[in-house]
């Protein structure tokens, strides 16, 4: 079975963005892989210890990406794509699917996981997309993972009323949930064996198509304006009489919040 | 008496033990290397001090008896040693003297006297240590027919030699010596047997012997006596009594870094290490040849278990058990670490011929993995790195650095570590702090607090070292508030680093991973040095111990001083004024990073008996002896699920003590004591604080 696993690198959401004039403030930020992704890496590489499957890793992105590819051999991963390419820097969910499936018709592979959305966008989209292009079948929020054959895998995700079992004949592209498993960390020999290993770098021409041709030209939606968000305020305690407390908090709600 | 028997008796006895012994050295010769033969001065200091002083023993006031018991062991066995070389010598010649201690000195005199009072006091303390062990049984001996075996043939060599003067003395003095023996009769000392009452006094016991039956005992005597010896050296080697012949070297040749061996820098850009798999110990023949001196040497007394927080708190660790199942498996695998040294040293600079010995060399692994096969995982793990098991050890042994070698192994090479400390290593990796919050907001708790950074002014005398804790965990931030209103008011010049600060590394280090350490330590120095730093005050002695003890290995040299210290300063200067005036009973929880790693026990408890009224009252296990609090050696980020908790059985003990205050000097101490007093329902009664906090509140 081949596998493709997607990685993005999106901000490190610990950190306090900061906005300036509608645009992320970029000094002091750092980027990690998205955790979804990290997840979908982890999936992809049990298939491998478990099912004998080979897997490969794409990910979008600018030259600092190679450290997050290492990292993700040091997971396990067998082969990396990165496609370099300056002009997807304001590409869309769309725009990222359609170059998602130039690497896919490449490639020959089973079975597509990506995290179920990303850190920095939430947008969620990608994977469903790229299913969609291919004509293949998706399932989004996938909380496991087991091969019946070749040609055939069980998935479990989280639906509405409940878990939901569902089967699933391949080639697919599921989306996994952050409760499908616990990322190992990258392995400490694996990250000096992986500083050696390559990682085939390709812009849009390299991979065989432009950037017209992945829908670049026309972007159906772009981000018009960054907008700080608001930190919540910290609440207030009350200590002492029991009954006095209640006064107090009454004559607040009435009067500060006004919401009696 | 029959140099003939003597020389067969010597040389069998000694061709045998020369065997053994060659053997047991040829084995340590192929562990791997460790430089311990630098600073002979410091090494003979140990030696006269923990050795021949037995430090250990009898300077242990909770186990004074037995220290005493097993000194005058020791220290009889040290004047017999001259009085044996006498009777080998008597074995050959009749009337054989040692030069400067024959009946001409008054050396000769006084060694025959001490010899004599000698032999009843190892006598003595031979029958208490068999009571000891038969009746009063002390929980953590292990009983064993060996030790009596030894017991008994110690007593053997004690009577016979006294019955063999005692003989001599009935046949000199009460049939006239017909046989004409040779002994002492100077006409300045007097005779031998006025030197040697106790002597005589064997000689009354045997009194009522015939002349003839004298006369058989004294050779009768001699023999026993030689034969014992020689048996008795023989046994030694084969068991925990190996101890008598490898203690001295053992101490002599520890290491002499603080507080024991550092962990060494791996080279972990060196792709032959991965290959070979040689990165920390996850073999038996990769422990150095000390660490098999050190099984050697193990006395299975059973102190370490004793006093160790994993044990008594019923965890799989039991550092006595782990001694001996390593000595087993170093035993069991003899051979084949011999045969793979040997194999080691015929490699050569043809790489394709190498391939193939390194194969081989490969196969000659022990045949059990160390870690789960010999030492269970969970033994391993248990460790919390608190040094209280080496502190107490009488020879020395080094046991923690061991653990994180092994520790190393298996994060390193085998990735068999604990995984839930992959959150911890992660947000280290990441944003430099355990907790993996924003590195961005580690100066958030200096807000509005007037504190430098060292990137707006780096011109000060000291940097604050905050660490992740003071920086990130609310309860522990108020120290760093504390400390700081106190370096305030007594005007000091200092800043601290703010977000260019990160964990030092101490608990990826504990915990084996060496290339979080070295990457965090990396970072670390790189900003310290590039802002010039040369001393650090810090509240946390994790940081305190990694800064001082371990940055030096990588390029980073300063002065390193913990708060408690820094505070004592400034209150012997008179720049800070404690008041008198803290309620209560107040206690104080050495931490193990401060007390038994950096021999910091004073200070803090010259600030406390200077701010508490009643004055400070210690707890049962106090200063070299306290009790971890379970959270070092990476056990902060662990789930503790074996066993009684760790900070349980300590606050138990600081309750028992009816503290209303319990002071701390470490911030893993103050989250682990707090959260078990929370537990225990004590919180509301028994305040937890840090040092800086309590003097913060008592000064004027």
């Amino acid at each position: 079975m081949k596998i493709l696993a997607t990685a993005k690198k999106v901000v490190d959401v610990e950190l306090t963005i900061r906005v300036d004039g509608g645009a992320i403030v970029e000094d002091g930020l750092q980027y990690v892989i998205n955790a979804w992704d990290e997840n979908a890496v982890e999936a992809s590489v049990q298939l491998k210890e478990n099912n004998g499957a080979q897997t490969t890793l794409v990910s979008i992105g600018g030259t600092d990406n190679t450290d997050m590819i290492r990292k993700c051999y040091a997971m396990g991963i067998d082969d990396g794509i990165h496609i370099d390419d300056p002009a997807l820097e304001k590409a869309d969910s769309f725009v990222f699917a359609n170059v998602l499936q130039k690497v896919y018709e490449n490639g020959e592979y089973d079975l597509v996981i990506t995290g179920k959305q990303a850190q920095d966008t939430d947008s969620g989209q990608t994977g469903i997309i790229l299913a969609e292009n291919l004509g293949i079948a998706c399932v989004s929020n996938v909380i496991s993972i087991d091969v019946i054959d070749d040609a055939n895998i069980k998935v479990s995700r989280l639906g509405d009323a409940g878990t939901e079992i569902l089967e699933v004949a391949l080639p697919a592209v599921v989306t996994v949930s952050d409760s499908i498993n616990e990322p190992r960390l990258p392995a400490m020999r694996g990250i000096m064996m992986a500083k050696k290993k390559k990682i085939q770098t390709m812009d849009l021409a390299g991979l065989g198509t432009s950037y017209e041709d992945v829908g670049g030209s026309a972007l159906k939606s772009e981000v018009a304006e960054y907008m700080e968000s608001e930190t919540r305020q910290a609440g207030q305690k009350f200590e002492g009489d029991a009954a006095e407390i209640t006064a107090k908090v009454v004559d607040l709600l009435a009067n500060e919040a006004k919401v009696l | 008496m029959s140099p003939i028997f003597m020389s067969l008796l010597l040389i069998v006895g000694l061709a045998i033990f020369g065997r053994t012994m060659y053997y047991k050295i040829q084995l340590l010769m192929a562990l791997e290397p460790a430089d311990r033969f630098n600073n002979i001065q410091g090494r003979l200091k140990n030696l006269i001090v923990i050795a021949i002083g037995q430090k250990r023993l009898v300077g242990r006031k909770k186990e004074w008896a037995s220290g005493i018991m097993h000194a005058f062991i020791f220290w009889g066995f040290c004047v017999l040693i001259i009085r044996s070389l006498n009777l080998y010598g008597e074995g050959f010649v009749t009337g054989f003297e040692l030069p400067l201690l024959g009946q001409s000195s008054i050396l000769g005199y006084l060694y025959i006297a001490l010899k004599d009072i000698m032999e009843l006091i190892v006598l003595l303390m031979v029958i208490y240590a068999i009571y000891r062990r038969a009746v009063v049984k002390p929980e953590r001996l292990h009983n064993t027919w060996e030790a009596y075996f030894v017991l008994g043939m110690i007593g053997v060599l004690m009577i016979s030699d006294l019955v063999y003067d005692g003989a001599r003395f009935n046949l000199i003095t009460t049939y006239g010596n017909p046989d004409h023996l040779h002994f002492f009769n100077n006409s300045q000392y007097g005779s031998e047997f006025i030197w040697t009452p106790v002597s005589v006094m064997a000689g009354k016991l045997v009194s009522g012997m015939s002349f003839e039956g004298t006369k058989t005992l004294i050779p009768f005597m001699f023999w026993v006596h030689i034969i014992t010896q020689l048996t008795f050296l023989n046994f030694l080697p084969l068991g925990k009594h190996f101890h008598v012949i490898t203690s001295l070297p053992n101490v002599f040749l520890k290491s002499l870094d603080y507080p024991h061996e550092k962990t060494k820098v791996l080279d972990l850009e060196d792709e032959s290490v991965w290959e070979d798999e040689s990165l920390g110990i996850n073999h038996i023949h990769q422990l150095n040849w000390k660490q098999g001196l050190d099984l050697y040497t193990c006395t299975e007394c059973g102190r370490c278990k004793e006093v160790c927080p994993t044990y008594t708190t019923d965890k799989p660790l039991n550092l006595k058990d782990f001694n001996d199942t390593l000595k087993a498996e170093l035993y069991d695998n003899a051979e084949r670490i011999i045969t793979r040294k040997q194999m080691a040293a015929t490699l050569t600079d043809d790489e394709e011929k190498n391939e193939e010995i390194k194969a081989k060399m490969l196969e000659l692994n022990s045949e059990k993995s160390l870690i789960g096969e010999v030492i269970e995982e969970d033994t391993l793990w248990a460790c919390t790195t608190c040094r209280a098991c080496e502190q107490v050890c009488p020879v020395t042994i080094e046991h923690v650095p061991r653990i994180m070698a092994m520790r190393q192994g298996q994060t390193l090479m085998a990735e068999a570590y604990p995984k839930e400390l992959n959150v911890a290593l992660k947000g280290l990796e990441r944003n430099g702090n355990p907790w993996g919050i924003g590195y961005d907001k580690r100066a958030d708790w200096a807000e509005g607090l007037n504190v430098k950074t060292m990137a707006e002014d780096s011109n000060v005398d000291y940097l604050l070292w905050v660490g992740c804790a003071g920086s990130f965990d609310d309860r522990t931030k108020k120290v760093s508030e504390a400390l700081v209103k106190i370096l305030q008011k007594a005007d000091i010049s200092f800043a601290i680093l703010g977000k260019e600060e990160k964990c030092t590394g101490d608990f990826a280090r504990r915990v084996g991973n060496e290339m979080m350490y070295q990457m965090m330590a990396e970072e670390n120095i790189g900003t310290l040095n590039n802002y010039n730093v040369k001393k650090i005050i810090t509240a946390c002695p994790h940081c305190l111990n990694t800064l001082k003890h371990e940055y030096p290995q990588m390029g980073g040299n300063y002065e390193v001083i913990h708060h408690a210290e820094f505070i004592d300063q400034l209150v012997n200067s008179g720049k800070i004024i404690l008041n008198k005036s803290l309620e209560g009973t107040l206690t104080y929880h050495d931490p193990c990073y401060l007390g038994r790693y950096n021999s910091v026990y004073d200070q803090p408890r010259s600030i406390l008996n200077a701010i508490s009224k009643d004055g400070l009252k210690e707890l049962d296990r106090n200063g070299q002896e306290s009790f971890c609090c379970g959270a070092g050696g990476g056990r902060m980020w662990m789930e503790e699920t074996i066993g009684k908790r760790i900070n349980i059985e300590r606050s138990e003990e600081i309750i028992n003590k009816q503290a209303d205050n319990v002071a701390v000097g470490c911030p893993f101490c103050l989250t682990m004591i707090e959260d078990g007093m929370k537990e225990l329902e004590k919180d509301e009664q028994i305040k937890t604080q840090d040092i800086a906090e309590l003097v913060a509140n008592n000064m004027a």
